[in-house]
C-alpha cells in the first residue's frame, strides 16, 4: 500500500517534469508577478516610510530608498503612549469579544438551521435573508441606536451590529451540512446526549476549520471598523485604533493648516512633528497585528470561503 | 398547524439556540427598517424617531430642490457601482483563471496570498497610503518628475478621481474576490478538460467553453446580491480615501458619503432621510426585479 503511494507520487513527479512548460506560462508568470508587485508595493511603502528619516522625505518626497533611516516616527507614536495603549486595549476587546460572541450565536443558529426536520427553519431562512436584501440605511441605524436605544458612546454599538451576518450564517450552515456526518450527531443522540451536548461537544469541535475562517474575517471586520467608531464613540478612553488613526490625521492636518498660528510657531510645530514617518508608523501599528495574524489563518480562510460558496 | 407546533416543541432546544440571532437581527436590522419612516417626518431629537411629527413629502422636496447635488450624487453612485461591478467581476474571473491555469502551483499560491492582503487594511489606513502616492511630493509625482514631467496636484483635481478610486478599489478587492471564483474552478471535473483535449480543443477554447460557462452561476449570484446595494457604496473609499475633500465632490460624492457627512456635521436630517429612503427602496425594487428576471431565464441561478 505504502509502496504504491510512493510510486504513484513519483509518477506524478516525473509526469510533471516531462511536461514541457510553454512560453505562455512564463508570460503568465510575468503578468501575475506584476500584479503581485502592484498589491505589495503600497504596503511596502508603509514600512519604508515608517522607518525613514522625516527630513529626507520632506526634501526628496516619499521614496523606497530613503537617504536616512530613523526611528523618530515610532518615538512620536509612543508619545501618544497612554492613548495608543488604551486604543489597543479597546480594539482588542471588541475584536475578541465580538468575534467569540458572534461565532457562538451564529453557529448555534446555523446548527438549528441544518436540522432538516425542523419546520421553523423555513421561516428562519427568510428571516435572515431579508436583512441582506433590504436595510434601513445608515441614517435610520444611527438615529434608532442613539435616540431610541440611547446607546451613544457605548461599546455595545461597536460589538453587536457586526456580530451577525447572513453570509456567515450561510457559510457555517453549509459547512455543518456538508462536512459533519449526520450519523455522528444521530449516534450522539442515541447515546443520550441532549441537543446542547451534541452541539457543544460534537459539532463545535468539528467546526474548527470553518470557525477559524469565519472568525478571521469577523476579527478583521472588527479590527478595521472605523465608521461605527466615528459615529458613536466620543470618550477618549473608548476610542479604538481606527478612530485614533483618524484623529491623528485630523490633528496633523489641523496643526499644519491652521491659519491662526504664526509662521514662526507653525515652523516650530512642523519641526516637532515627524509628519510623514509618524503617520506611517501609526498606520503600521494599526495594521501590523492583522499582517502578523494573516499567514496563520490564511489556509483556513481560503478553505472556508470555498466550502461556504457552494450554494446550499 | 398542529403538526407545526408539535414539531416546533420537539425542536425547542433549537428554537432556543436561534433566539440570540433572532433578537439581534430584530433590534439592529428590522427596527431600523421601520426607521425609514423618518423620510416622512421632521426629526425631533426630544421626541425620537417614533414620536416625531409627520410632514408628508416635505423631505422629498429637499431632494428635488437641491436638484444638481442630488442628481450628481445619484449619478456618481451609479457610475461607481457599474465600474466596480463590471471591472471588478471581470478582473476577479480573469485572475482566478490565470492562477488556476498557472503550472507553478506553489508560486501561484504565494502570489495569491499577497494579493489578498490589501482587503484586510481598513480605509482609514489606506488613505494614508494613497496620500503617500498622490501628495505633492508623493511617489507618483516623484516618478513623473524623474521622467521630466510636471507634477500633478491630485488632491485638487476632481477629474482624476474616478480612475484613482477605481484603482484603489481594485487593489483592495480583486485578490480577495478571485478566491470565490477559484473555489468554483477547483470544482470543475478535470475529465471535461481531458475530453476537450482529445477532441482537439486548445487552451483558449477550453476556457471559452468549459471554464467560463461553469462560472455563470456564481457570477449571477454575486451580481444579484450586489444589485440590492446599487445605491450604496463602500463608504470608506469615498469618505476616507478622498479625505472627504469638498473640491473632489463633483466626481467622488456618493449618497452614502453625503449621508455620513450630514450625520457627523448637521442636526437636520430631512434631506438625508429622504435620500436613504430612496436608496433602500430603489435597491429593493431592483433586486426583486433582477431576481424575477433570472428566475425566468435560469431558475437554478435565482437567489430565492
Amino acid at each position: 500500500m505504502e509502496y504504491a503511494a510512493v510510486g504513484n507520487k513519483e509518477n506524478v513527479f516525473r509526469a510533471r517534469k516531462k511536461k514541457k512548460i510553454s512560453v505562455g506560462q512564463y508570460i503568465l508568470a510575468f503578468i501575475l508577478g506584476l500584479y503581485t508587485l502592484f498589491c505589495l508595493l503600497p504596503i511596502l511603502l508603509v514600512f519604508v516610510t515608517a522607518f525613514s528619516d522625516d527630513k529626507s522625505i520632506a526634501s526628496n518626497g516619499y521614496s523606497y530608498f530613503p537617504e536616512k533611516w530613523s526611528l523618530e516616527g515610532f518615538r512620536y507614536v509612543f508619545k501618544y503612549g497612554r492613548q495608543l495603549f488604551t486604543s489597543y486595549g479597546v480594539t482588542i476587546f471588541i475584536t475578541v469579544v465580538g468575534t467569540i460572541f458572534g461565532l457562538l450565536i451564529m453557529s448555534m443558529f446555523a446548527f438549528a438551521l441544518s436540522r432538516r426536520d425542523f419546520m421553523f427553519r423555513k421561516f428562519l431562512s427568510v428571516y435572515i435573508l431579508i436583512p441582506m436584501l433590504f436595510s434601513g440605511g445608515q441614517l435610520a441605524n444611527y438615529l434608532v441606536f442613539t435616540s431610541s436605544y440611547k446607546l451613544k458612546d457605548s461599546l455595545l454599538l461597536l460589538i453587536i451590529p457586526l456580530s451577525v451576518s447572513t453570509m456567515n450564517i450561510i457559510i457555517l450552515r453549509t459547512y455543518i451540512q456538508t462536512s459533519i456526518p449526520e450519523e455522528l450527531m444521530d449516534s450522539a443522540r442515541i447515546d443520550g446526549a441532549g441537543e446542547y451536548r451534541t452541539f457543544f461537544q460534537i459539532v463545535m469541535p468539528l467546526m474548527k476549520p470553518v470557525l477559524a475562517s469565519v472568525g478571521f474575517m469577523m476579527a478583521t471586520a472588527y479590527w478595521n471598523d472605523w465608521q461605527n467608531a466615528l459615529l458613536y464613540i466620543d470618550t477618549a478612553s473608548k476610542n479604538p485604533l481606527q478612530l485614533l488613526l483618524i484623529r491623528i490625521q485630523k490633528n496633523i492636518e489641523f496643526l499644519l493648516n491652521n491659519k491662526n498660528i504664526s509662521g514662526a510657531a507653525l515652523a516650530a510645530i512642523q519641526k516637532g512633528i515627524p509628519e510623514y514617518s509618524a503617520t506611517m508608523a501609526t498606520v503600521l501599528t494599526v495594521i501590523g497585528p492583522i499582517m502578523i495574524a494573516y499567514p496563520f489563518f490564511q489556509k483556513y480562510f481560503i478553505k472556508g470561503l470555498t466550502v461556504g460558496s457552494i450554494k446550499g | 398547524m398542529k403538526y407545526f407546533l408539535h414539531n416546533t416543541w420537539k425542536h425547542r432546544a433549537h428554537v432556543l439556540m436561534c433566539i440570540p440571532v433572532i433578537l439581534i437581527l430584530f433590534f439592529f436590522n428590522y427596527v431600523p427598517m421601520a426607521g425609514l419612516s423618518l423620510a416622512f417626518k421632521r426629526f425631533d431629537y426630544n421626541k425620537g424617531i417614533w414620536g416625531s411629527p409627520f410632514v408628508k413629502f416635505e423631505n422629498f422636496k429637499f431632494l428635488m430642490a437641491s436638484g444638481k447635488t442630488f442628481t450628481r450624487m445619484t449619478l456618481n453612485t451609479l457610475k461607481y457601482y457599474f465600474i466596480f461591478l463590471i471591472l471588478g467581476t471581470s478582473l476577479n474571473i480573469a485572475l482566478a483563471i490565470a492562477i488556476d491555469q498557472f503550472v507553478f502551483k506553489r508560486l501561484g499560491k504565494a502570489m495569491q496570498s499577497i494579493m489578498i492582503i490589501p482587503v484586510f487594511i481598513s480605509y482609514a489606513a489606506v488613505q494614508f497610503i494613497v496620500y503617500a502616492f498622490l501628495s505633492n511630493n508623493g511617489m507618483v509625482n516623484n516618478v513623473i518628475q524623474f521622467f521630466g514631467g510636471e507634477p500633478i496636484r491630485w488632491y485638487i483635481n476632481p477629474k482624476y478621481w474616478t480612475a484613482i478610486l477605481t484603482i484603489v478599489k481594485m487593489w483592495n478587492g480583486v485578490g480577495y474576490g478571485s478566491v470565490l471564483f477559484m473555489s468554483v474552478l477547483a470544482g470543475i471535473d478535470q475529465e471535461l478538460y481531458e475530453a476537450a483535449k482529445i477532441d482537439g480543443a486548445n487552451k483558449r477554447q477550453q476556457i471559452m467553453h468549459i471554464t467560463l460557462p461553469s462560472l455563470v452561476p456564481m457570477t449571477t449570484i454575486i451580481i444579484l446580491l450586489s444589485v440590492g446595494g446599487i445605491m450604496r457604496s463602500d463608504t470608506g473609499l469615498f469618505y476616507q480615501v478622498t479625505r472627504n475633500s469638498g473640491i473632489l465632490y463633483p466626481t467622488t460624492q456618493v449618497i452614502d458619503s453625503y449621508v455620513l457627512n450630514s450625520m457627523l456635521t448637521t442636526s437636520s436630517y430631512g434631506f438625508s432621510a429622504a435620500a436613504t429612503f430612496y436608496q433602500s427602496v430603489v435597491g429593493l425594487i431592483l433586486i426583486l426585479l433582477a431576481n424575477y428576471t433570472v428566475r425566468k431565464i435560469e431558475p437554478d441561478n435565482a437567489l430565492f
